[in-house]
């Protein structure tokens, strides 16, 4: 499935009339099967971005459509093809069994048993699910939460998948175990993708194409490889860096401007 | 509809997943209504029934049932909202092809579940036991039955409503403290409402508290006109018909006001 923004924006109401743009006008589309690395600094709006892609924020304008279906008319349809892992948010109960948790994922989803036997046979042989999924949450390392919530985020083959910092503190080698499920994943069921991540190799390892935010606009779209072309070097860290800093400065030099034409 | 049943069945499992807080719980509630035996029986004593609307006999089936009853017709809606709200958590639940109200109601009925079978059944085999006068009206109890199902939607409501409050407030604990203490006093939990002084009992009429113990108890306590039942059961059914439509004007409202906390 494919999904198309077109001009985006939310408007965050703080308090005594203040306002913050967190997403400005932003359009891209996001091909079927691909997957996409959303990445920007902390506060550039990536997250309220895909939480308007999600259907969890209601844009102030603009729209969001998934294969031409949209939030308003169709968002069960939607909800059905999308599975979404939130890093910093687990959607296993906290005090129950992980297991307890895929079930209600099953029926909610409908999932038919064949796939449900399928999905888990391939869960626990590249995540290892059932070595803790008797266990609830509270008792499994970051490590294990994590492939378990990514676990129930696929149990019901959806056609997109939001990955919003999946890798957050996990330990090198599970993260490139959660890398290669991606990696799969996407190769063998065709699904579109979209990931954002501080972790740079998380990109270089999944992603083709790139999408820059930063102050709520898009700076950059387009492949990796452009983006090391354009600034002669293959250390995306350093082109990121290079990036963020140019954003920080012009930042700094609009707010001088604005003292100047204040005085 | 397996889907609600596992919710069901994670309210239940949740609910008895630390044995020591279970047995804690039970406890308390022996406590309390020793709590409520004694000073009833030593009101009585004392005041030898001068001026009160109810006998001694009738005040001690009605807290004992009402204590009965508010073993499982309690709910922690309230909190639970509100913690999904404030941290965030809400949005893992907005991106579900489920109702958001549907997820929160099932959970709370299996949480009832466990209540009444941890807790209610056991207490009233223990009054059964140590409390040999009739306790309930038997010819009015299909209605009572009845009127606690109502009372049980209404309370529900009224803590949908309450903790749904969160979209705009964020933290609705402040608001809960007040409205906990109203809501003890004036549906009939500690005190029959029977016994409030004139204006309160007038003020109660226009409330929605009576509607969630006083009503369901008297009709089970209290002998009572086939009329003055029918139209108590009225009074629930009308108040569950009006929070409803509260609860939905509060839902669509506040889903607009979202903003998902935490990144």
């Amino acid at each position: 499935m494919s999904i198309n923004a077109d001009n985006l924006t939310k408007i965050y109401r703080l308090k005594k009339k203040q306002a913050k743009t967190a997403v400005d006008h932003v359009s891209f589309t996001i091909p079927d099967g691909e997957i996409t690395g959303f990445i920007g600094p902390n506060g550039a709006g990536k997250s309220t971005t895909i939480k308007m892609m999600t259907g969890i924020l209601i844009p102030d304008s603009g729209s969001v459509s998934i294969d031409g279906l949209s939030f308003k008319k169709n968002r069960k349809q939607i909800m059905m093809k999308t599975g979404v892992v939130f890093g910093q948010k687990s959607v296993l109960c906290w005090d129950i069994p992980v297991l307890d948790t895929l079930k209600l994922f099953r029926d909610m989803y409908r999932v038919p048993e064949a796939v449900y036997k399928e999905n888990m046979e391939l869960f626990s042989e590249i995540l290892g699910l059932d070595e803790f999924i008797g266990q609830p949450p509270r008792l499994l390392s970051l490590g294990q939460r994590m492939k378990a919530d990514l676990a129930a985020a696929l149990l019901y083959n959806p056609d997109i998948l939001f990955l919003d910092e999946p890798t957050i503190g996990i330990d090198v080698l599970s993260k490139e175990r959660i890398r290669n499920f991606i990696e799969r994943i996407n190769r063998e069921r065709h699904t579109t993708i979209i990931l954002t991540t501080h972790d740079v190799s998380d990109i270089e390892k999944l992603c083709k194409r790139m999408i820059i935010i930063d102050k709520g606009s898009i700076i950059y779209d387009g492949t990796l490889g452009e983006l090391k072309e354009n600034y002669g070097t293959t250390d995306l860290e350093e082109i990121i860096k290079q990036i963020y800093l140019a954003g920080e400065q012009e930042a700094a030099e609009s707010r001088a401007d604005q003292l100047c034409r204040g005085a | 509809m397996r889907k609600y049943l596992d919710y069901s069945w994670i309210g239940i499992k949740e609910h008895t997943a630390y044995a020591g807080a279970v047995r804690a719980n039970f406890v308390s509630k022996i406590v309390y209504l020793y709590m409520q035996f004694a000073m009833w029986t030593a009101l009585f004593a004392s005041n030898a029934g001068k001026d009160v609307p109810m006998s001694r006999d009738g005040t001690l089936r009605y807290v004992i049932v009402a204590t009965i009853l508010s073993a499982f017709v309690e709910c922690d809606v309230i909190g639970r909202i509100n913690q999904q709200i404030r941290t965030g958590d809400i949005a893992n639940r907005l991106i579900r092809p489920m109702d958001f109200r549907a997820m929160v109601f099932f959970r709370q009925l299996g949480t009832s579940a466990a209540g009444l079978v941890l807790y209610a059944l056991p207490l009233t085999i223990l009054i059964a036991l140590l409390y040999r006068e009739p306790l309930v009206c038997s010819e009015q109890l299909p209605y009572g039955i009845l009127s606690v199902l109502l009372a049980y939607l209404i309370q529900f409501l009224y803590s949908l409503i309450i903790g749904l409050m969160a979209f705009w407030l964020i933290v609705t604990w402040p608001l809960n403290m007040l409205l906990a203490a109203i809501y003890k006093l004036l549906s009939g939990a500690w005190i029959p409402a029977a016994m409030f002084p004139d204006l309160l009992a007038k003020i109660n009429l226009f409330l929605p508290f009576r509607a969630i113990y006083a009503i369901p108890v008297s009709i089970i306590t209290t002998p009572m006109s086939q009329d003055s039942i029918r139209s108590e059961l009225g009074v629930q059914l009308l108040w569950a018909v009006i929070l409803f439509g509260i609860a939905e004007l509060t839902w669509h409202a506040g889903r607009k006001k979202l903003i998902v906390q935490g990144g």
